[in-house]
């Protein structure tokens, strides 16, 4: 026998609970009673129905789902453990909900409002689908009329892809471990995209859908996912937590590719803009072409204009010249009579001589321009004679 | 060389081209080539579109091995 210290014994109590795994994440039906709040925030109170109690102590107000107040009546979920100071056996509560509501519901708001806190639907998160995929993975059952549905889909919409198919069940105990794992074997391949896919079902035939680790693995894919589960009305976590959430499979497969027919509407409206655009730049160059001949127009002489003047000029310049040949021949008429009149041989004709000194040819015409001995030369009408001074 | 592009390739270049078309700025020679290449750029789509076929694989599961025989009546 031994004895033992009490911290020793609280230890093992508490490292008992806690090894519980029922009691480790358990839902409790009750009503809440002796409910008081520490400066800190927390919340303690009591969960007791007719033939028992339990002490509560809920850390955050976040998963509160109903008007905390006493003598409500709620299901509360969390784990069973001991406060070794006080030895006191806790819930430790992270979750409140209404009373009357059923297991899944509870379980499934549970999840969400612990995924959500976790930031695995963030809205920044989301990633877009790519337009032109070539790599689709699908994640659904080989058996189902979904993959028929899907891939008729795809291929009457876009069949330059290739599908590859991570088969797996959607419903049962092996559902959720089997989706993991197509989602980390599609890891492993080169994918654009997945399509995680189930058809229409009870909520409880969808509940792998519900699953964390189901979660936790279209979070943890490499390629964004699109998930199509169920019909419109049935939200799972994985909708929430997958990148697009399409309503049904079909609509998944729609949304994953883009439409043949859209695209060849594309392709169409873009040869149209190219030839528009063409002819655009065609008739700009020829109006280009046109404007230049233009200018060229408005700059070149205008040559009729220029012929005639040129004419009326040749014939206003002929005329002045014809007007001054005339006064020319005019005036040296004029001048030949004067010049008549001036010509020295006129007056020789008259009968008067004219003297030149002989050595410089100058006309004498006064007596003292000679001296006796000079020669000189005199002109008379018909000729010269040699002469010489005397006195 | 262009026959080798994927119809996103060729879609995209093809986009790209009406858009330089419509900015404008080039020759005559220029613009003239970009028609006639967008052209080839959209028949290469369309045929791409026409003549594809969808393919299939399908990953090993240890969930199940059972329903892989069963694929092959699936298509």
């Amino acid at each position: 026998m031994i004895i033992y210290n009490v911290s020793q014994v609280t230890r093992y109590l508490k490292n008992t609970l806690e090894g519980d795994t029922a009691l480790a994440d358990i839902w409790i039906r009750g009503d809440i009673s002796n409910l008081s709040r520490s400066q800190a925030g927390h919340f303690y109170f009591t969960l007791k129905d007719a033939y028992g109690q339990l002490h509560c102590v809920l850390f955050r107000q976040k998963g509160v789902g109903i008007p905390l107040e006493n003598g409500v009546a709620t299901i509360a979920h969390g784990y069973i453990s001991l406060y070794e100071a006080r030895g006191e056996l806790q819930l430790y509560v992270d979750l409140l909900q209404p009373e009357g509501m059923g297991i899944f519901q509870l379980e499934w708001e549970r999840l969400k409002a612990q995924l959500e806190e976790e930031g695995l639907f963030e809205p920044s998160r989301k990633r877009p689908l790519p337009t032109f995929p070539q790599r689709i993975g699908v994640v659904t059952s080989p058996t189902g009329a979904v993959l028929h549905d899907i891939i008729n889909i795809v291929q009457r919409r876009y069949p330059l892809v290739e599908l590859i198919i991570a088969p797996t069940p959607v419903q049962g105990d092996s559902a959720a471990d089997g989706i993991a794992e197509a989602f980390r074997n599609l890891n492993e391949e080169n994918i654009d995209l997945v399509i995680l896919a189930r058809g229409g079902g009870s909520w409880e035939e969808l509940w792998a859908f519900n699953q964390e680790k189901v979660a936790r693995a279209i979070y943890a894919s490499h390629a964004p996912v699109v998930s199509g589960v169920g019909h419109e009305t049935d939200l799972t976590i994985a909708d929430l937590v997958a990148d697009v959430r399409a309503p049904t499979p079909s609509a998944a497969a729609e949304l994953a590719v883009p439409d043949r027919l859209q695209l060849e509407k594309h392709l169409h409206l873009c040869l149209e803009a190219l030839a528009s655009a063409a002819e655009a730049q065609l008739s700009f160059k020829k109006n280009q072409c046109q404007g230049v001949i233009d200018q060229l127009r408005s700059l070149a002489p205008p040559t009729p204009l220029y012929r005639q003047r040129l004419t009326q000029l040749k014939e206003k310049t002929i005329l002045c010249l014809k007007e001054l040949f005339r006064d020319k021949r005019q005036r040296l008429h004029n001048l030949s009579l004067t010049m008549n009149t001036l010509n020295p041989q006129a007056t020789l004709n008259r009968g008067y001589a004219i003297v030149q000194r002989s050595s410089t040819q100058e006309v004498v015409s006064r007596a003292a321009q000679v001296h006796p001995g000079d020669s000189i030369d005199v002109w008379v009408r018909d000729g010269s004679f040699l002469g010489q001074v005397t006195t | 060389m262009a026959e080798e592009m994927t119809f996103e390739e060729a879609l995209s270049k093809l986009e790209e081209m009406v858009k330089t078309l419509e900015d404008g700025g080039l020759t005559l020679e220029q613009a003239t080539a970009l028609f006639e290449e967008g052209v080839r750029l959209a028949n290469i789509c369309h045929q791409r579109l026409e003549s594809a076929e969808l393919k299939i694989t399908q990953l090993q599961s240890a969930f199940f091995s059972e329903a892989i025989e069963n694929f092959g009546d699936e298509l």
